[in-house]
């Protein structure tokens, strides 16, 4: 077990990393600790845990941003933006029954820091579409702010964008501005039924590509569609396409009749209310229902998890042909969000999670594949993110370099040796 | 300024070797490719070439690298805060013979494009296929330009801007070396985001070399609709109500009674001259007309009388077209004037009371100023009409402009909303960000440690 620092403020903060600046030590940072296994394991000195830092520190609905500090709970923050009817359009999935943990204990710098996003991304855009500003301390020990409270703005190179999706290897976030949104008035969900992979792919690009302002798109497939805790869904025995339609009432009803009429040709069509929807699309956000095994029938759950980045009419033939290469027995544990873009595989575990038989396969999509879940081993010798070759990867050291020159912070969670 | 002198006869020769008429040393060329359509100083380059391929842009890099000469990307000459100004001389590159449509994704919605690609000559191709691309600033600029300088324009309440829509880039960085950014599929997480990283970059990190860009399905139905105000509170007060609730305007503008009467002027505009606000809706007819609704409920809140409907496409593109040219129109209000075009952009709720202080300011300060902007981000623009033979003009031109800029960073704010910092801006942004002009320097300098790419632009070195 290794020593940590828990800092209690922004100040706090600061000469936590002056000093491990200064000492040459090295720190694994941590909100909650609810996504850790997320990376490759790190050989960090110290542990940073962050979760004294914890508050709202501005937030006027008004204004349709928030402000918060980096280990504030996402719950606390959908708690107090539902009391205003407002919510965080990107959706931050929780990871905790993906990686074993509780439910509902991730932080917003986390989310913000792993750049995830839920379902809405086809329409709304990732986290670091969301993400205006914040407040940090680099490698180097300096403390720096960018971006603000403005939804636009040019001013010098866009250092939010980098900090999102960068794992806490350039620098540690106290503060965070993210944009939040008016929650939208009804939400429905029009489910098709009984789709193959191929033919959901279609019918979710009609979908996408019409005027409907379709909100979430996704294709569960008969086995992964029967985990669902939505009765409708679950018990429907196909697989099961759905897509979400949001808005003013009358809209979504307008809307809901469009896509029935233009999905008519796919089969009968279905449709869930509010309620349902929320469980629905917050269970394909989170993933782990259907990524985990069913312990009553005496399954014990997949190993790995990979997640497949691919050109959204790609997906169904990427994973038929990891499945035909690999010859592993999934247990039905594929499903396909954003339009067919994302792709959750479960494999049953191996040495080498089958990493060159899934990157062979994504890699003539111009797709990409990231190990989301596998035992600290495999992640120290297979590479969880889509490798870098030659000049890229030397660029992505450089930058690197310009924050954290001396692998303060996090070191190796990206990439072995940086 | 002191000018790093490495151009010598060995570099031309290497030049010509490499491109053979497509280097110039003339005067004429040199002077029109030193500076864009503002009212900052041009610095004309040494030398001009016109590769036609990322391997020459490479080729013309390494060499120049290799003598330490400064490189500045050029593309239309359309930006506002002096980026192609070659303040250290040196080699500016134009790209506009890089101007190939490479590859049209219509089922994944995205198309890959050369540098020298305009705007307009993107959605003319694109007319058949059902989609378009909609960041449109004012000029008819380069794509290479516009990711380059992370443009904005009147569809990014709806839309975004170029950090939204640019998934990939081809980039030729300080080394020559050429890196693909990211792949096709829309979710990077193979590292850091370094696509956005060189979106808004203006040159001073590489030379970007094929842009993929995301499009958008042309709308069902369009609406437009004019609305003239009694005064700019209401107008104003009726956009940050309609953002607050959520609708989703594709795109909403303000302009003043002096604006509208140079777009009267100019373009030959016929509606009040007033505070007017201009809408537009996307969608399905029936979200429209639900749109529509709301939005007249709140602007009849706010004492709005009637909405102008516009809906012959020719009449609105003649409208857009009007906005688009809204700089031209404000030159034209006072002929001889050089313009400058503020910039600030504020968050929504602070927007009423910045753009007010701000009239109130310009009144007082005597000056020629028309007021126009995308409203729904909390963005607009003064045009500054200088007389830049009268220093006392100039002068208070300058302490107006440094006073707006407090003032919007003072309500938490951005000095640049969409114009970019060039070396117009460059003292404001350690005003704006502190620290973070160093954090920023030491990338600078990670990525291009000879500092040859486009110095002396968003940070000095």
């Amino acid at each position: 077990m290794t020593d940590t620092l828990k800092p209690e403020n922004a100040d706090q903060l600061f000469d936590a990393l002056q000093w491990a600046a200064a000492e040459g030590q090295s720190f694994d940072v941590r909100g909650h600790g609810s996504k850790l296994d997320f990376g490759r394991p790190m050989q960090a000195a110290l542990g940073l845990d962050l979760s004294g830092l914890n508050a709202i520190t501005a937030y006027e609905p008004s204004e349709l941003y928030m402000t918060a500090l980096a280990a504030t709970p996402i719950a606390d923050i959908k708690a107090a933006l539902r009391q205003n009817n407002q919510q965080m359009a990107f959706e931050p999935p929780d990871m905790g029954m993906l990686y074993g943990g509780e439910q509902g204990g991730g932080s917003i710098g986390g989310a913000i820091a792993c750049n995830l996003a839920g379902p809405r991304r086809v329409q709304v855009g990732a986290a670091r579409d969301h993400f205006l500003g914040f407040h940090a301390v680099s490698g180097r020990g300096e403390v720096f702010k960018s971006g603000g409270t403005v939804v636009k703005n040019v001013t010098g190179f866009d250092l939010s964008k980098l900090l999102a999706g960068s794992f806490g290897t350039l620098a540690v976030m106290s503060h965070v501005t993210f944009k939040v949104m008016p929650a939208a008035e009804k939400t429905r969900t029009v489910l098709v039924p009984g789709l193959s992979d191929d033919q959901a792919m279609n019918a979710m690009a009609a979908a996408m590509g019409s005027s409907n302002d379709v909100s979430g798109a996704a294709h569960l497939p008969a086995s992964a569609a029967a985990r669902s805790g939505v009765s409708y869904v679950s018990g429907a025995g196909v697989a099961v396409t759905a897509l979400r339609v949001e808005g003013p009432g009358p809209s979504v009803e307008h809307r809901c009749r469009a896509l029935t009429a233009l999905l008519n040709e796919f089969g009968e069509i279905e449709e869930l209310h509010s309620k349902n929807s929320a469980d629905l699309w917050q269970e394909i956000g989170d993933a782990g229902v259907f990524m985990e095994g069913d312990a009553a029938a005496g399954d014990s759950g997949t190993d790995q998890i990979w997640r497949l980045s691919v050109p959204p009419m790609d997906g169904a033939g990427v994973v038929e042909r990891i499945l035909g290469e690999t010859g592993a027995e999934t247990g039905g544990r594929v499903f396909y969000d954003w339009g067919g873009g994302l792709v959750w595989l479960g494999l049953k575990a191996s040495p080498d999670a089958s990493h060159e038989v899934v990157r062979g396969a994504v890699k003539p999509t111009g797709g990409l594949a990231t190990l989301i879940r596998a035992d600290a081993g495999v992640r120290r010798r297979v590479p969880v993110f889509e490798p870098q070759p030659g000049a890229l990867g030397d660029l992505a050291k450089r930058v690197k370099g310009g924050f954290d020159p001396n692998g303060v912070l996090n070191p190796g969670r990206m990439v072995e040796g940086v | 300024m002191t000018k790093i002198k490495r151009i010598n006869d060995d570099l031309i020769g290497a030049l010509r070797g490499l491109l053979g008429d497509r280097v110039s040393a003339s005067e004429a060329v040199r002077e029109q490719h030193g500076h864009d359509e503002s009212y900052h100083e041009g610095h004309a380059p040494d030398l001009v070439v016109f590769p036609e391929t990322a391997e020459e842009v490479s080729e013309v890099v390494k060499l120049c690298a290799a003598r330490d000469v400064p490189v500045i990307p050029f593309g239309t000459g359309t930006a506002l805060e002096g980026g192609v100004a070659a303040l250290h001389g040196g080699v500016c590159i134009d790209l506009m013979r890089m101007n190939e449509i490479v590859r049209v994704n219509t089922e994944d919605m995205d198309v890959t494009v050369q540098p020298g690609v305009t705007r307009k000559q993107l959605n003319q191709h694109l007319r058949d296929t059902g989609l378009f691309f909609p960041i449109d600033p004012g000029a008819d600029a380069s794509l290479g330009g516009m990711t380059a300088t992370r443009a904005s324009g009147t569809n990014a309440v709806r839309y975004g801007t170029m950090r939204e829509n640019v998934l990939s880039l081809s980039v030729v960085l300080a080394d020559g070396r050429i890196i693909r950014t990211s792949r096709r599929a829309r979710k990077s997480a193979a590292g850091y985001d370094l696509t956005r990283l060189f979106v808004g970059s203006e040159g001073t990190l590489g030379v970007i070399t094929e842009i993929t860009l995301r499009l958008q399905g042309i709308p069902e139905a369009v609406t437009t609709a004019v609305c003239t105000f009694e005064g700019v509170e209401p107008a104003i007060d009726t956009v940050i109500a309609t953002i607050q609730s959520g609708i989703p305007v594709a795109r909403v503008e303000f302009l003043d009674a002096v604006q509208m009467q140079a777009l009267a002027d100019y373009s030959d505009l016929d509606y009040p001259i007033g505070p007017t606000l201009i809408f537009e809706f996307h969608g399905t007819e029936n979200g429209i007309a639900e749109q529509v609704e709301m939005v007249k409920a709140i602007a009849g809140d706010f004492g709005a009388p009637e909405f102008h409907w516009v809906d012959k496409p020719e009449e609105r593109s003649h409208l857009w077209q009007a906005r688009h040219d809204s700089y031209y129109a404000c030159l034209a209000l006072r002929p001889g004037a050089k313009g400058q075009a503020t910039d600030v952009c504020v968050p929504i709720s602070r927007l009423a009371e910045c753009i007010q202080e701000t009239r109130k300011d310009i009144d007082e300060s005597g000056i020629l100023a028309p007021i126009v902007g995308h409203v729904g981000d909390g963005n607009f623009h003064v045009v500054l009409l200088i007389d830049m033979d009268d220093k006392d003009e100039i002068a208070r031109c300058k302490a107006f402009n440094e006073r707006l800029v407090m003032r919007a960073l003072a309500m938490e704010g951005t000095c640049t909303g969409e114009h970019g910092v060039g070396y117009g801006k460059i003292d404001f942004l350690t005003a704006e960000h502190g620290e973070a002009v160093s954090v920023m320097r030491a990338l600078k300098m990670a990525l291009d440690p000879k500092n040859i790419m486009n110095p002396g632009k968003i940070i000095r070195v």
